[in-house]
């Protein structure tokens, strides 16, 4: 339930309600043997159901159907003869693991956008070809990697939330590229603040990722929202105490000071108000600010605190980083990581805004602004590789008498990998394979994902392949029990293959100290500061200042405190640290 | 003290649920046992030196303690040092604990030589020892046959194990290495939270950190003192029911006058049933404000508005009267260690009370009777024995003034997690013949009640054994309110539909063969309001979905379907027919059938009769009596009275009988 102590709570109405869901006669045992064989006379039974309620496409998911697809198969058959028109998902091809409510639920999704999405990825198809271009289009995947236009239209599983884990493959090569041992991804718009953790370069991943109301079990990139955004609307409770979110004015009417009818102060009228923000036209010249209209929005609340603007607005922020201060805190715990080794990458319209205050408050090691940080998400998905996971639930005792059934099963994952990524992806360079298992100690309800290396599998070395999951164990839980029975619930193998990347040319190194372009008044910690007001354009390689200062760019603004020293990198990267380390 | 402005206190705020969040997920991600990873069974919190709780995590760990107060057991150790850490599982020792399986542990922060918080939590440990695995059991009468019980002690002492006393507790436990790394697991959340106050007070200062825990708890209060100046004034009279006070005993009552005034509640729970001979008790040692007792007053009061800081300021609204020797109320030594039933028992009791005071703001009562099924079995292939929970079997939440009460889980136990058909029948030998929601079990009403969960099964071994903790109200249902009807009764039934077919009752452990079949259901909810008025093409929706069957859309509903849809002349007409013939008599409860027949004979002024003789009654003798004077009335059938006066024969024929109950009395 999503809030545990509310009697009202309740859940999302079904993608597909009850009147719309129809059993059929069969059954396969956990083994995968038929219990009871499927009777083809309850399908086209099914079909008439359907007909009824006017269905366009069916999901069909059927207990066990990870171990023996077989009657999900036959049924499908049965309705390409008799119901050619009705597309036919099954929920062993979306993902075939063990869980029939998480499998069925992303099925369920995945059908519910499929007509759309392959409708669209059509109409793209076609305007590419009819612009001249002459290559494939390649559409970015919830695991953070690509794949053929062509195959996501009946695979659109795979991409549901292909924008957030873009972003996140973006910072992570930002990460790569400044060599930040652990990092999080920060990634702010109007409506929504996301955070990843990306550790040695590498995003987490993570099942169960929501998509509006619904978790979906394929593998993700994790992410997590810390907020609202620059959107978030303050208002004040009937005690008089100054809160933030989660109503956001999105990006329309988004925040009075884009003087599109937005009547409520935000964190963005906030900045305007602090002096950081309203001097330029944001994100490309496209919103003209009204300062003002902030001003009259945040004195309104100010008044009511017995505040003067600048400190209400001053306030509004604290109270919103503070907020998400407790979301990354709760991130941080639930994953044993110390934020005080973390390189914050800050990306979105908004994020390289706020990004300096959420690091103060979290005592965070470094911010990274990348160069262009309205745009890493693009970025991430042009330098993705061409990536596709594997899965077979096997549900097997890690032991020596089931490491032959291991490999066979790994050998069928590696053949439908290759087949995939030569056959449907048409891809001929050099490819890598990634094979992990699914494990966990006898009685637990969870597993971990545990890499394997190819020689253990190869050898059937269960003692390697058992001591690998011990000390994952250690890592994730901090204990660990050698002498527990070991589970292999699922074998998964993950293939990429490298396309050719863009180069992009190093920064100059300076020639000369960076100017300001002008010098203004911010309010910030409770008094007014001079700020630089610094062009992202004018910074080479080595320049350096101290905040506060603004650095203003086409598609974001970035707020430095007081007290921190920025430093531009041979990638252009804007490196931000405390002043006393 | 100072006072510390608006915004610092809601930034402050933040920090302090970060640590108690972080501390929870520290725990989680740390605990040993499976347990704990799957019912969540635990809490973590940040209490003020006098040890009210001012913050806890909201989005894990259990629901229940939120209104924990630590000062008992803080002041039961003599001195604190820097690093010391303390632990107890004693129901009977300040009564944080309420029964032995729940550890709990706490730690002062100190802050230059005084200690300006602790940071506490506890652990549900799988088993703590005694006369049965897990040591819980309904059949169990004394806390000492419910495992060993530490009273509170120092675990580490100036950072340093106690290890004779570790010692003494894993030997009188089963699993001893789960009890261990779990207590390892509190630690390790312990010294997170002292880090992060140490953090705190780095970050705001020693002054508004001190002055900060002790606002918060004043801005929990004034924000519950709002809420309930929004219900009217007045006195709401509330009695509920489990199905029996011992197996096949007599229905044990919960009563609940709730006074409310200004912005302050009162909960009276006078007219409650002595305390019983199974572990179904609740230790509140008689604190007016106890964690059990304020569980349902902590959901209505979010329930009316989520924007409610959670901690212990908000049951300062609220004090209890709790006689001695009752239920809710007992005396050592009785057994306590179910109390998970009574205390759902107790959430709906409160519901019951405040849905009188505010009708148009909240839900009518929530499922109930539904257990936590465990197997024990043999594998046949392996030979290898097998214990698994194979999930808690729920149902949905009470229909509401704004809609459905939601299927199969919500409401009070919305925080429950199943388990997957294939996940079961991939660990344990069973093969599940059904998995769903049963039809018509949500109580019909304008807005229909949950309905409940099913589940059926077929055993594949010789003597595989079925738990089935925490089952009750095969018997009495969940209440609807303003015409809604209750919702239907929880079901546990051997080779249904077979020849040897058995019903069995709130029985709550079997033994079954392979091919045998079992059948378990939870309770639906109560419906909201009545069900001639419900929107008829919700309740076509409601039939095409097989949640309401037809006859029941024609009888409860007053809708005629036809053609995948309804006639609206005939429902018209039927609508009227079934108005015409209720009875004049409108009842704001819906209470069904089998309780509408027992109060009958046990209504209001035969159970104040009862009530009255039974605190007269010394606590041992209590038991005893209720049941010879039920016998005594149930005899008279139809000629009983209702004045109370065949309460009061039956109870002068008891002491004429054993004089030495006149002697127990007298002294």
């Amino acid at each position: 339930m999503p809030d545990p102590y509310n009697l009202f709570s309740s859940r999302p109405e079904p993608l597909i309600t009850r009147d719309k869901v129809f059993g059929i006669t069969e059954r396969i045992l956990v083994d995968g043997t038929v219990d009871v064989p499927l009777d083809p006379e309850s399908v086209r039974s099914a079909i008439e159901g359907i007909r009824v309620v006017g269905g366009e496409a069916v999901v069909i998911a059927l207990l066990h159907a990870y171990r023996n697809p077989e009657h999900e198969r036959w049924a499908a058959e049965i309705f390409r003869k008799d119901a050619e028109d009705i597309d036919v998902i099954l929920a062993s091809d979306v993902w075939p693991v063990i869980r029939e409510y998480e499998r069925t639920v992303t099925a369920a999704v995945a059908g519910y956008v499929q007509p759309r999405v392959s409708y669209y990825l059509g109409s793209l198809q076609d305007a590419l070809r009819n612009a001249g271009a002459g290559c494939e289009a390649m559409i970015t995947k919830s695991n953070g990697g690509v794949m053929t236009a062509e195959l996501g239209k009946k695979d659109c599983a795979q991409i549901l939330l292909s924008g957030t884990a873009s972003g996140v493959i973006g910072a992570a090569s930002i990460a790569r590229q400044v060599g930040a041992g652990a990092a999080m991804s920060l990634d702010i718009g109007g409506t929504s603040a996301d955070v990843a953790i990306i550790e040695s370069g590498v995003p987490r991943y993570g099942v169960g990722e929501m998509i509006g109301e619904f978790p979906i079990y394929i593998p993700t990139v994790s992410v997590t929202s810390i907020g609202e955004g620059g959107g978030s609307i303050a208002w004040i409770d009937e005690l008089g105490v100054l809160k933030v979110g989660p109503v956001s004015a999105g990006s329309d009417p988004g925040p009075a000071c884009y003087g599109r009818g937005g009547n409520n102060p935000t964190i963005t009228d906030a900045l305007v108000v602090l002096g950081f923000l309203g001097r330029a036209a944001l994100g490309y010249s496209a919103v003209a600010m009204r300062p003002d209209l902030a001003w009259a929005e945040i004195g309104r609340i100010g008044d009511r605190l017995s505040m003067t603007p600048e400190d209400a607005a001053e306030s509004i922020i604290r109270i919103a980083i503070s907020g998400m201060y407790l979301e990354v805190s709760k991130l941080v715990s639930r994953h044993g990581v110390d934020p005080r080794e973390l390189s914050l990458i800050a990306f979105g319209g908004a994020g390289p805004m706020l990004a300096c205050w959420l690091a103060r408050e979290l005592a965070m090691k470094e911010v990274i602004v990348p160069q262009v940080p309205g745009v890493l998400s693009a970025f991430g998905g042009l330098i993705a590789d061409v990536k596709n996971d594997f899965i077979q639930t096997v549900y097997l005792d890690l032991e020596e008498k089931t490491v032959d059934a291991m490999r066979d099963s790994f050998g069928m994952l590696a053949r439908r990998a290759m087949k995939w990524i030569r056959d449907e992806q048409g891809f001929d360079d050099t490819v890598a394979m990634f094979p992990s298992a699914d494990m966990r100690y006898r009685g637990q309800s969870f597993e971990i994902d545990t890499p394997l290396e190819a020689l253990w599998i190869e050898e059937g070395d269960v003692k390697a392949m058992a001591a690998a999951f011990h000390k994952l164990h250690e890592q994730v839980y901090e204990h660990s029990d050698p002498a527990a029975e070991v589970q292999v619930i699922n074998l998964r193998m993950v293939i990429t293959g490298k396309p050719p990347k863009p180069a992009f040319a190093p920064l100059p190194e300076s020639d000369g100290a960076l100017l300001p372009r002008e010098t203004v008044s911010v309010f910030l910690d409770g008094s007014i500061n001079d700020a630089f007001v610094l062009a992202r354009s004018d910074m080479k390689a080595s320049h350096s200042f101290d905040g506060p200062a603004i650095v203003t760019q086409d598609d974001c603004t970035t707020c430095i405190l007081d007290g921190f020293k920025a430093e531009v990198d041979g990638f252009g990267n804007l490196i931000i640290r405390p002043g006393d380390v | 003290m100072m006072t510390i402005d608006k915004v610092t206190l809601e930034i402050l705020k933040n920090h302090c649920r970060a640590a108690a969040e972080s501390m929870a997920y520290t725990l989680y991600r740390t605990a040993h046992s499976t347990f704990v990873k799957e019912t969540e069974d635990f809490t973590t919190g940040l209490t003020t030196p006098q040890g009210e709780t001012f913050a806890t995590p909201v989005e894990l760990g259990a629901t229940w303690f939120v209104g924990l107060n630590y000062q008992t057991v803080i002041s039961m150790i003599g001195s604190y040092d820097e690093g010391d850490i303390c632990m107890t599982n004693d129901p009977y020792s300040g009564h944080v604990c309420t029964h032995s399986p729940d550890m709990h542990v706490w730690k002062p922060v100190f802050h230059e030589d005084e200690i300006v918080c602790f940071v506490v939590g506890h652990i549900h440990n799988t088993d703590v020892g005694g006369a049965v695995p897990a040591s819980i059991s309904r059949t169990l009468s004394e806390v000492h046959q419910e495992g060993i019980r530490i009273p509170p002690s120092k675990v580490v002492r100036a950072g340093v194990f106690n290890q004779e006393l570790i010692d003494v507790m894993l030997t009188n436990v089963r699993m001893p290495e789960q009890n261990w790394g779990d207590l390892k697991a509190q630690i390790a959340a312990m010294n997170t939270g002292e880090r992060r106050v140490h953090e705190m007070i780095g970050k705001f200062g020693i002054e508004i950190f001190k002055a900060g825990i002790t606002e918060l708890l004043d801005y929990a209060e004034a924000q519950a003192r709002a809420i309930v100046a929004s219900l009217p004034d007045g006195e709401y009279f509330f009695a509920d029911y489990m199905d029996e006070d011992a197996p096949d005993g007599y229905p044990c009552r919960l009563a609940l006058t709730l006074r409310i005034k200004c912005e302050e509640v009162e909960l009276d729970f006078t007219g409650t049933d002595p305390q019983i001979e199974s572990s179904i008790n609740m230790p509140t040692g008689g604190q007016e404000r106890h964690a059990l007792l304020m569980v349902g007053l902590i959901y209505v009061l979010y329930s009316l508005d989520t924007s409610l800081f959670l901690n212990s300021g908000v049951c300062r609204v609220a004090r209890s009267v709790l006689p001695k020797g009752t239920v809710v109320n007992p005396h050592f030594p009785a057994a306590v260690g179910l109390r998970t039933l009574s205390v759902q028992r107790l959430m709906g009791l409160i519901f019951g009370a405040f849905v009188q005071a505010a009708p148009a703001r909240l839900p009518s009562c929530p499922a109930s009777g539904g257990p936590i099924m465990n197997v024990n079995t043999i594998e046949n292939r392996t030979g290898r024995r097998v214990v698994a929970a194979i999930g808690p079997i729920t149902g949905g939440a009470g229909g509401n003034p704004f809609g459905d009460g939601s299927d199969g889980s919500g409401g009070n136990s919305g925080f429950l997690k199943n388990t997957p058909v294939e996940i079961n029948e991939a660990e344990v030998p069973m093969k599940v013949l059904r998995y769903g929601l049963t039809p018509d079990s949500g109580g019909p009403g304008k807005y229909r009640g949950g309905l409940a969960i099913q589940m059926r099964f077929q055993a594949q071994a010789p003597n595989t054994r079925v738990t089935a903790r925490n089952r009750d109200w095969t018997v009495f249902n969940a209440w609807g309110v303003l015409g809604g009807r209750p919702g239907g009764n929880s079901s546990f039934i051997l080779n249904p539909d077979g020849n040897r077919e058995r019903d069995l009752g709130n029985i709550d452990f079997l033994s079954i063969g392979p091919g045998e079949i079992i059948q378990v259901a939870s309770g639906g909810a109560g419906g909201w309001g009545d069900p001639l008025e419900r929107d008829p093409d919700l309740v076509v929706l409601d039939v095409a979905r097989g949640f309401v069957s037809a006859e029941s859309a024609e009888w409860d509903y007053g809708l005629v379907l036809a053609n995948g849809t309804f006639d609206p002349t005939a429902t018209q007409k039927r609508r009227a027919e079934l108005a015409a013939t209720r009875s004049k008599e409108e009842r704001f409860f819906d209470f069904g059938p089998n309780r509408t027949a027992f109060e009958d004979l046990w209504n209001y002024r035969n159970y104040a009769a009862l009530t009255e003789l039974l605190m007269l009654t010394p606590v041992h003798w209590r038991f005893f009596v209720k049941h010879r004077i039920f016998e005594a009335v149930e005899a008279l059938g139809e000629e009983a009275r209702q004045d109370g006066s065949d309460v009061r024969t039956a109870h002068a024929r008891i002491l004429d009988e054993f004089p030495q109950l006149r002697i127990a009395m007298s002294t």
